[in-house]
């Protein structure tokens, strides 16, 4: 039995889209895969979404506290990345563009996700306004 | 006793000239036969030696918090990460939380509120301050480590090394020079903070302006002193619109410093325009700019300490 951590969209839920962003997305939703199959689906709002700094870290937590030991994600920070490694969780990305929760699992199940072990894009990657695009403002941490 | 008056050289924007302003002033003070502190509060780009021709000494760290686990003792609990502001300690249930040093903003409070005691108060060492001396000045200068990022940890250092300082010597110095880095972050109001007159160095340009704009809103925060120094003057031909216009916004200055070849030769050589190495001409247009400056500089300071004795 392995459960898998996905960042999601909205509430999140097999069917919802999986999120570009880790740390910063809006609920995670685990899921437990079994002999090539899908036996269970729970989701959990992410609360280091609006965190003023270190939300890999935290989101990282919350994968970790659900019994999570695999990750599939979009675009992983530096500090996601290291959190997630210092779990010992293997990480896997999926292709840049929209997939479901399931979509997602299938390719997992398949073999056809790339497995990771660094963050691919710096901190606040994708904080922008709008679309999707590189955030502004906080990547200089001043205290 | 009178503690010594602190100027705080400041401006915004990057390479208005900031440093040459600072280490000028500092050596007219000192041709006067005053002794003169001159703080480097640039951290990430300390560089006033160089222009004051001084040999750094006296390398000391400066140390930062850094909190380590104590295995035998921690009962994996995970009140420390719950609570850390910054989101620096990863804790997952039965195992025990990994601090995440570059977060860390050094608050101490896991290691206050750890229930076993399982947290010890290590340090790491963020950077370093400096000392110089030649004639009647001193230096102390503030260098931050490369890669880290709490730079005003090490202004906080150079700030208590001066009131320290004025503390236990109140008459030690006849005047206190602050240099600042570039911007208006929490480094930069540090020093602003501590000053009785702040200068904000700028040039007429459309970058010098707007980043002046920014410093003296931050100024006026602080409800601060201030009167600006215009450098590169005679740039493009741009001077009387750029005067204009801080007229226009009730922007004091004390003075404008025209291009001047020797100034540049100065600065290359690490030598003070204003100090008396007989190798610049005391009538060129750079020198007479800096002596009017710093009469002017000296009226205003004059104002400032009769205001406060009617007070």
């Amino acid at each position: 039995m392995t459960i898998i951590a996905l960042p999601t969209m909205g509430g999140g839920g097999i069917n919802s889209n999986v999120s570009p962003r880790f740390g910063r997305c809006q609920s995670f939703t685990f899921v437990t895969v079994e002999d090539g199959e899908i036996q269970k689906v729970k989701t959990v709002p992410n609360s280091a979404a609006n965190a003023m700094g270190g939300a890999g870290i935290q989101a990282a937590q919350i994968v970790g506290n659900n019994g999570a030991t695999e990750v599939i994600c979009g675009f992983l920070g530096p500090n996601a990345s290291q959190g997630l490694s210092s779990l010992n969780l293997k990480i896997y990305q999926i292709p840049n563009q929209q997939l479901t929760v399931k979509q997602a699992i299938d390719m997992y199940l398949k073999g056809e996700l790339q497995e990771i072990s660094q963050a691919n894009v710096g901190a606040h990657y994708g904080m922008g306004g709008g679309g999707r695009g590189m955030g502004g403002g906080m990547g200089r941490r001043r205290f | 006793m009178a503690k010594p008056p602190i100027i705080t050289v400041t401006g915004g924007k990057g390479g208005t000239g900031k440093t040459l302003i600072a280490v000028n002033l500092t050596t007219m003070f000192k041709n006067e036969g005053k002794k003169v502190l001159l703080i480097d509060g640039d951290v990430e780009n300390p560089n006033t030696n160089l222009l004051l021709g001084l040999e750094l000494k006296n390398k000391t760290p400066v140390m930062f918090f850094k909190p380590v686990i104590i295995k035998e003792k921690c009962s994996k609990c995970g009140l420390c990460a719950q609570n850390c502001a910054t989101n620096a300690l990863l804790w997952v249930k039965d195992s025990y939380p990994i601090p995440f040093l570059s977060l860390c903003s050094g608050c101490k409070l896991c290691y206050k509120i750890c229930p076993e005691d399982a947290i010890k108060e290590d340090k790491k060492i963020l950077g370093w301050i400096y000392e110089a001396q030649k004639d009647n000045i001193d230096l102390l200068v503030g260098e931050l480590k490369p890669s880290e990022a709490r730079s005003a940890s090490v202004v906080e250092a150079l700030l208590e090394k001066l009131n320290t300082t004025l503390e236990n010597e109140p008459e030690k110095y006849d005047v206190v020079i602050l240099d600042t880095a570039p911007g208006a972050h929490c480094d930069v109001e540090l020093l602003l903070g501590q000053a009785d007159k702040i200068i904000p160095v700028t040039e007429p340009t459309k970058f010098g302006k707007l980043d002046l704009e920014r410093i003296i809103q931050l100024i006026k925060l602080l409800n601060k002193d201030y009167k600006a120094i215009v450098n590169r003057s005679s740039l493009l031909g741009f001077k009387d619109e750029f005067l204009q216009e801080l007229a226009e916004q009730n922007i004091e200055i004390l003075g404008d410093i025209p291009l001047d070849d020797e100034i540049v030769q100065s600065y290359c050589q690490g030598i003070p325009l204003m100090d008396d190495s007989g190798k610049f001409d005391t009538n060129g247009a750079g020198y007479q700019a800096f002596l009017k400056i710093f009469d002017n500089l000296k009226i205003w300071m004059e104002d400032h300490k009769m205001q406060e004795v009617k007070k």
